[in-house]
């Protein structure tokens, strides 16, 4: 009741019983104006705020581009994963097919499309490659990143329990299947020769074979046509016995001892250079890029010389100070040099080299493997390539 | 009759004057003294907003005006006097800024930088100061410097604003971005604008060689890049290109050896290097800013350029 009174009284109508027979006429008029003005109100607030709000941003894929180069097999390692704006995907992509690359490598992590088990969210997933595939590049999938659903508490996100590998084959599959036309090949882990890439666990070969095992079927279910790749593994002298990592030709090996040969379908090199120019003979002894030459010996060994194999990372740092960099010259002449060697190299069908740009600085001497800053500044290296690959 | 609906009832209440009301609700306490009409009159919460604005404005008041506690001493410094120990984390992988020969010995410009600010120390403290030097990775020097293992980073590290969070940066002692370099003859170029359609050589891939092309369609460079700062240094002092850019380091090493070519203007793109310290530690700041600056003032920090970047 005295809510009401008040009402009557923010409406300045006056106490009921006070006025003549045209009272309520007149109440229900100003009830009417009152409820007028606010509307009125409310126009004005949202026409100021459409006024003062930043229009929407409009990013479309554009008409379908094709990469002009005259080497195929150039491709870059992408970074969009961790890029929010649409803007900036289709940016990338554009500067990639722009610079005269074909192929992108990029990273899909487990957990970002799978954060609920079963619960697929394919958004940001499907605008990288729709962009990327606007542009005319081909995209070779990275998956891995084990989301907290299936790795035990206080785990790494590189850890995989055995046990849960049917569910990151189940991903995989739903993966293949839902880019199926889109992403011609998947590549399996990344670097599982490292300990900080196989969950702070020793290094197992064995290990990721019964991975591929469980992986490869499922993928193949799903949807026939697409590469699983494997290995990618992280190139390293490190001798028999170290915690931190086992050599890779050592592992890729013991990867076939352990009957993974039947379940991948190519090979992902990770060729980098460090100080040693790209024409530098391989040696078990050295980290260069022609040690990629030695994994191929190990996989004609085993019986696979007619698999493929991609480059999936790769390349020269030009940082001034970090041990293993090379000075800017020598590193566009090496890059320049080790896209002219996979051109030549007829089992190699991509070389995408580390890393065409960070969506943030890393702050660190990764900063100076990139093709163009975060702020979509080409350097020096960009033009070159440009140059070479429009030759 | 019956009023319009669509008309005011403001209006419609003067024009009503003498209608059945029985109260003046133009006045605010009408209708016993509640703060309640419109029309120019005071709303319902009008009061009690008004109260927690005057409550508000008087906590602030109060805040403000309490007298602040003295600041926090800076324990860094108070440890440096007391101890005469400053620790200083440095990569001794970079000449001419510091590297450490077989035995081990330091030397460098940076070396000598913190040896003469510690000494400049040492004469206003009773505890003379002296440098300990922490080795670290490059990398690692940061993630250190906030663990405490030493007070300060000198290493010929850039000034990075986004690291302004972790860490706190003295006045710059060097830039080592690229500049112009002319022949020592040349009396015309004074900036960049004066090389339009001119030929410029860069190392390439380096920082000069992305200012040479970001500019070059404006104007119009005839670039040229060569494998090493030295290569394109030689070209000009031959004639084969009309300036340079490049750093003051390739600079003053070619000059050394070579001479014939001179450094020209601002540089084209500031690369700041700076001593790092944490961001507790003011005092500390302020004390390495006060010898870098005297040291600019009173030409010691010419001397150990000329010693470390020209003299090698």
């Amino acid at each position: 009741m005295r809510i009401l009174t008040q009402l009557r009284k923010f409406c300045q109508l006056p106490p009921l019983g006070t006025g003549d027979k045209w009272q309520v006429t007149r109440d229900v008029s100003r009830v009417t104006w009152h409820v007028a003005r606010g509307l009125r109100l409310l126009a004005l607030f949202a026409l100021l705020y459409a006024l003062a709000a930043p229009p929407p941003i409009l990013v479309t894929l554009g008409p379908q581009q094709i990469v002009r180069t005259t080497n195929p097999k150039v491709g870059v390692h992408t970074r969009v994963t961790d890029e929010v704006e649409e803007w900036k995907i289709k940016k990338n992509f554009e500067m990639v097919r722009e610079m005269g690359a074909t192929w992108v490598v990029e990273y899909f992590p487990w957990e970002y499309i799978e954060f609920d088990e079963n619960q697929f969210d394919w958004g940001h997933a499907d605008l990288v490659v729709d962009h990327a595939r606007r542009q005319g590049l081909r995209v070779i999938a990275r998956l891995g990143f084990v989301p907290r659903w299936a790795r035990p508490k206080e785990s790494v996100t590189s850890f995989l329990d055995e046990v849960r590998y049917p569910a990151f084959a189940h991903f995989a599959a739903e993966f293949a299947r839902h880019f199926a036309g889109r992403v011609e090949q998947i590549v399996i882990w990344n670097e599982p020769n490292l300990n900080f890439e196989w969950g702070y666990r020793g290094v197992d070969p064995a290990g990721y074979a019964r991975m591929l095992q469980a992986v490869y079927p499922r993928v193949k279910q799903a949807e026939p046509s697409v590469q699983i790749l494997a290995g990618a593994l992280a190139p390293t002298l490190a001798p028999p016995g170290t915690v931190d990592a086992m050599n890779d030709l050592d592992y890729l090996q013991q990867m076939y001892d352990a009957g993974a040969k039947d379940y991948f379908d190519a090979l992902a090199i990770h060729a980098y250079g460090w100080t040693a120019p790209a024409d530098e003979a391989p040696s078990s002894k050295r980290v260069n890029f022609r040690r990629a030459e030695l994994l191929r010996e190990i996989m004609v060994k085993n019986g696979d010389a007619d698999k493929r194999a991609f480059i999936t990372e790769g390349g020269w740092n030009d940082h001034p100070r970090w041990t293993k960099a090379v000075h800017p010259a020598e590193r566009i002449t090496h890059t320049l040099r080790a896209y002219e060697l996979c051109k030549s190299w007829a089992w190699i069908d991509a070389c995408a080299l580390w890393a065409f740009r960070y969506p943030f600085p890393a702050q660190t001497y990764l900063d100076y493997f990139s093709f163009v800053t975060p702020e979509f500044d080409p350097k020096p290296i960009y033009w070159e390539v440009q140059k070479y690959a429009a030759k | 009759m019956p009023r319009n609906s669509r008309q005011s009832p403001v209006a419609s209440q003067q024009s009503n004057d003498g209608g059945p009301q029985t109260t003046d609700r133009r006045h605010p306490k009408a209708n016993g003294g509640r703060w309640s009409a419109v029309g120019g009159q005071l709303r319902i919460g009008t009061l009690p907003l008004t109260l927690l604005a005057l409550v508000a404005f008087a906590l602030y008041a109060f805040l403000a005006w309490f007298p602040k506690p003295p600041p926090k001493p800076d324990e860094t410094w108070v440890r440096i006097v007391e101890t005469g120990a400053w620790r200083v984390g440095i990569d001794p992988s970079f000449p001419p800024f510091e590297s450490d020969d077989a035995k081990g010995n330091l030397s460098g410009l940076d070396i000598a930088l913190a040896n003469e600010i510690a000494r400049e120390w040492s004469s206003a403290n009773a505890t003379p100061v002296h440098v300990e030097y922490v080795y670290s990775g490059f990398d690692g020097l940061y993630d250190a410097l906030k663990a405490k293992q030493f007070d300060a980073i000198i290493s010929a590290l850039p000034y990075d604003p986004k690291k302004t969070e972790d860490a706190a940066f003295s006045h710059a002692y060097f830039d080592g971005g690229p500049h112009i370099i002319v022949r020592a003859s040349d009396a015309t170029t004074k900036t960049y604008y004066d090389l339009m359609g001119k030929s410029i050589g860069v190392e390439l891939g380096s920082t000069g060689d992305a200012f040479a092309r970001r500019w070059q369609r404006r104007l119009k460079f005839d670039l040229r890049t060569f494998n090493t700062p030295a290569d394109a240094l030689r070209a000009l002092r031959v004639g084969q290109v009309d300036a340079v850019f490049t750093d003051l380091v390739a600079f003053n090493d070619f000059f050394r050896a070579d001479g014939g070519v001179k450094q020209v203007g601002a540089p084209l793109v500031s690369e700041l290097v700076v001593i790092a310290v944490r961001k507790d530690a003011p005092t500390l700041l302020a004390h390495i800013n006060a010898v870098i600056d005297a040291m600019k003032r009173d030409g010691r920090m010419e001397k150990l350029y000329a010693e470390w970047l020209v003299n090698q």
